[in-house]
């Protein structure tokens, strides 16, 4: 009953060649901007691009975990966004503690997170719709917190955001931990199989005694959770809250996903390495870009296409994969 | 020997629809009980009473003795009763042992721990006779592999006693072998195995028990080596219905409506000449293989022709048509009712129009003309005999019988000159058999010209007036109605040696 062993062997290379193409082109565009930008090749440099990777590597593991659910939080900018305008509110005009402060910004994200849990699960919202609603009702409050401007950080924070141990950035340290945390969950915890197995099909799943909803709402949490950790260290990093802290963030997380090999459909997928290489495939574009001094027009644009690239070779990937297996089965039944 | 389980007096009845009535039904430990009834009969009902999915109205359920209540799926699964269904519960991007340990992983340090379930997993896959490697994905599985995953899951959940329905459906003829050894194990180490299935030769295979249900009774069983294949046929389908061909067609007449001469496509189909004439049953026979689908999709422009013409008689004359035009005179029922034929989640009402839609648009304004679709609809529903309780009712809720008879109503309904019906009868129970039989001749009675394809050897011995035997895209003979069995193999086998 097993396969011959050959056609074993080119389904592998196939299944790796879908889900880490991008590894390819990630050498690729290394190769490129080794030779075309000056700096690119250097240590420091390595680290800079790690630590403009850093909030996005948060946010996608979180939104990942939703992904692999075979559903999408598309309010996760916003909710970073609205986090970082409540931990400003915090500090400058109630006068918490910073700590404290950071405290009930993390809850705060959770608590949003809930709320896109709740009007998925106990209101049968469609996620995208969902989430595309709360992506413009979050922003619109934050918007009104912060009355639109930009405001300073205090020192520490700002401090926070740049500081190293060695030569490593203490916001890259967050987000190795946070992946190899949100890898385990995935792979070695009951509630990451769930997420999985829903991912797969949500019938299937409920008839296997999968709690369903619980899933999904615990998966949203955590996304909402990750979305404001991540505002934490983009704000951090940048030294001030501004409104474009999130903003368009969505988008850049889910292209991150998906070059990673994570699938719009739902069940499949990793972390690590995964994750690491969405987010980073897409801080090195970006660093090589600035280092070429090109246009600021150019990013959005290179940016595009390449979540474009990545949409398609995920769907290149459903219907190779369905065409193999039409093959295989008239294979069977000619045998 | 009291039995393992035993159901008493069990009646359920939903809107409308007396599902159940008074039945009652014994299961012995180390025993494979059939249960058989045409769609409808209450199989379903009676099987998701057992597995938890809906609770009986009155009855009750003894399991070991002792009476048992499910509300739900898990409650069932509790008291050991696992449920094969015929789509399968996998989760195909994850590996056999997590598909096997789903919803009770266990933990070491508060990690799944994947040694133990990996170990666990083969253990009981050897134990089935099946060496899958537990860490490759379910999707790269083949059908009976995965069956065996579910078997496996079974095993592990504790279950003594297992549901199978339809298991072989999907199954090619080595794996099907291999299924029934895995029963026979697990009949010895006294399971109970209750095996719901369309094919008689399996049950006589396999089972020592039937029940045979008809209109949610118990109308007969017994123990199989008491019983012959045409009681329980009899049975199932009940005294009418029996004859299929009862409606006697005249002379097929020698008025030709659709004529192929040499149509070809490279490495599918070679030179295929014949004609049709209307009011004929044209059989296309052969194995599977052997260029009966690639004819009639090649008929209907759904693949390309490399040379070759077709005519149609349009205007009391053949003439030379297109293969993109063919689509206005032909109709044609898929093999796949399910994937290409119907729209499920819609209405009877939407789908039996939607071959049509031109047609039903009012004059006055550019949209359809609700009453005369329903009209139209109500005829059609009664005409075929479904048996639906509203023409509005979603078409995935139909039995299959009754879906098929939609997709003809669609075709019927634009009254084409020529049907082409690809395995028409396909994963039917008896009695929806003989109804979709009964159609097709009666649409042949009345002047219609039919290609007929079918791998149930009966459709075509009952219904063809003529045979064109294919193989390897060509055809390689042409046999008369009232050929037999045998000659009919034969000739299919004959030239396939090549």
């Amino acid at each position: 009953m097993a396969p011959p062993k050959n056609v074993a062997k080119r389904m592998g290379a196939q299944d790796f060649f879908f889900t880490y193409g991008f590894l390819v082109i990630m050498f690729v565009v290394i190769a490129l901007y080794s030779v075309t930008a000056p700096h690119f090749l250097s240590l420091p440099n390595f680290m800079a691009i790690l630590q403009t990777a850093a909030p996005l590597l948060i946010i996608a593991s979180g939104l990942a975990l939703v992904i692999m659910t075979g559903k999408i939080d598309m309010s996760i900018g916003s909710m970073a966004f609205l986090s970082c305008c409540v931990c400003l509110k915090l500090i400058n005009q109630m006068h918490l503690p910073i700590l404290t402060s950071v405290a009930l910004m993390l809850a705060c994200g959770t608590l949003l997170g809930m709320v896109n849990g709740c009007i998925v699960v106990f209101l049968r919202v469609n996620p995208l719709i969902t989430t595309l609603g709360t992506l413009i009702a979050f922003r619109g409050v934050a918007l009104q917190l912060s009355n639109s401007q930009t405001v300073g950080l205090p020192d520490s924070l700002r401090a926070f955001g740049n500081m190293r141990i060695g030569p490593v950035f203490v916001t890259v340290i967050i987000a190795t931990v946070v992946l190899v945390i949100m890898h385990l969950v995935h792979t070695r915890l009951s509630f990451g199989r769930d997420m999985t197995a829903l991912g797969n099909g949500e019938e299937v799943a409920s008839r296997l005694g999968v709690r369903v909803r619980g899933v999904t709402f615990w998966a949203f949490t955590l996304s909402g959770f990750f979305a404001a950790l991540c505002g934490l260290v983009a704000m951090c990093q940048v030294g001030s809250l501004n409104p474009g802290i999130g903003n368009g963030m969505e988008f850049t997380a889910v292209a991150a996903v998906i070059i990673g090999g994570i699938s719009l459909f739902g069940g499949e997928g990793t972390i690590i390495p995964g994750v690491i290489l969405g987010a980073c495939t897409l801080a090195i574009i970006e660093n090589g870009l600035n280092l070429l001094s090109a246009s600021s027009y150019a990013y959005p644009f290179v940016r595009g296409l390449v979540i474009f690239l990545a949409m398609y070779a995920d769907s290149l990937k459903y219907r190779v994969r369905s065409k193999r297996r039409t093959i295989d089965a008239s294979l069977e039944s000619v045998a | 020997m009291d039995p393992y389980l035993r159901l008493t007096d069990v009646t359920k009845s939903f809107p409308g629809v007396q599902a159940l009535t008074g039945v009652n039904v014994s299961a012995y430990a180390g025993e494979a009980l059939a249960l058989m009834g045409a769609n409808g009969a209450g199989k379903s009902t009676l099987m998701n009473i057992l597995g938890g999915v809906t609770m009986a109205d009155s009855g009750d359920i003894r399991i070991d003795g002792k009476v048992a209540h499910f509300r739900d799926p898990k409650e069932a699964a509790r008291h050991g009763i696992a449920f094969i269904h015929q789509e399968m519960a996998l989760l195909p991007t994850m590996t056999v042992a997590e598909n096997m340990f789903i919803t009770r992983f266990p933990s070491r340090g508060g990690l799944i721990d994947r040694a133990s379930i990996e170990v666990a997993s083969s253990k009981v896959l050897q134990q089935l006779g099946c060496a899958i490697p537990t860490r490759t994905k379910v999707r790269d599985l083949s059908p009976g592999e995965c069956q065996i995953v579910e078997i496996g899951r079974a095993l592990l959940s504790k279950a003594r006693i297992i549901i199978f329905d339809e298991p072989t459906s999907s199954l090619t003829a080595r794996e099907k072998d291999q299924l029934f050894r895995v029963i026979e194990s697990l009949k010895k180490e006294g399971k109970v195995i209750i095996y719901i299935t369309h094919f008689l030769d399996e049950i006589f295979q396999i089972c020592d028990q039937a029940v045979i249900l008809r209109n949610g009774e118990v109308v007969g069983g017994g123990r199989l080596k008491d019983l012959t294949r045409s009681e329980i046929v009899t049975l199932m389908i009940g005294a009418e219905g029996t004859s299929v061909t009862s409606i006697s067609r005249g002379k097929v007449s020698s008025d030709p409506v659709l004529r192929v001469s040499g149509l070809a496509r490279s490495g599918v189909l070679d030179d295929i000449n014949f004609t049709l004439h209307s009011g004929e049953i044209l059989a296309l026979w052969g194995l599977l293989g052997s260029g009966r689908t690639e004819l009639a999709r090649a008929l209907v422009g759904l693949d390309p022709i490399d040379s070759g013409h077709i005519e149609i008689k349009t205007n009391g004359k053949l003439h030379s048509v297109s293969q993109r035009q063919t689509k206005q005179w032909i109709g044609m029922v898929t093999e796949n009712r399910r994937e290409e034929g119907l729209l499920l989640p819609c209405s009877v009402r939407e789908n039996l129009s939607l071959a049509n839609l031109n047609a039903l648009i009012s004059r006055v304004w550019p949209f359809l003309d609700r009453k005369k679709e329903t009209r139209i609809g109500v005829e059609l529903v009664e005409r075929l005999n479904i048996k639906i309780h509203d023409s509005e009712q979603a078409v995935k809720t139909l039995s299959g019988g009754n879906q098929q008879k939609v997709v003809l109503g669609r075709w019927i309904q634009r009254s084409p000159r020529i049907f082409i019906m690809d395995e028409p009868t396909r994963g039917l129970d008896v009695g929806a058999k003989a109804e979709i039989r009964k159609i097709v001749n009666e649409l042949a009675a009345g002047g219609m010209a039919v290609l007929l394809i079918s791998s149930e050897i009966e459709d075509l011995l009952e219904l063809a007036d003529r045979y064109l035997v294919l193989s390897r895209g060509r055809i390689v003979a042409e046999k008369p109605a009232g050929s037999t069995r045998n000659e009919l193999i034969a000739s299919a086998a004959d030239d396939s040696l090549i």
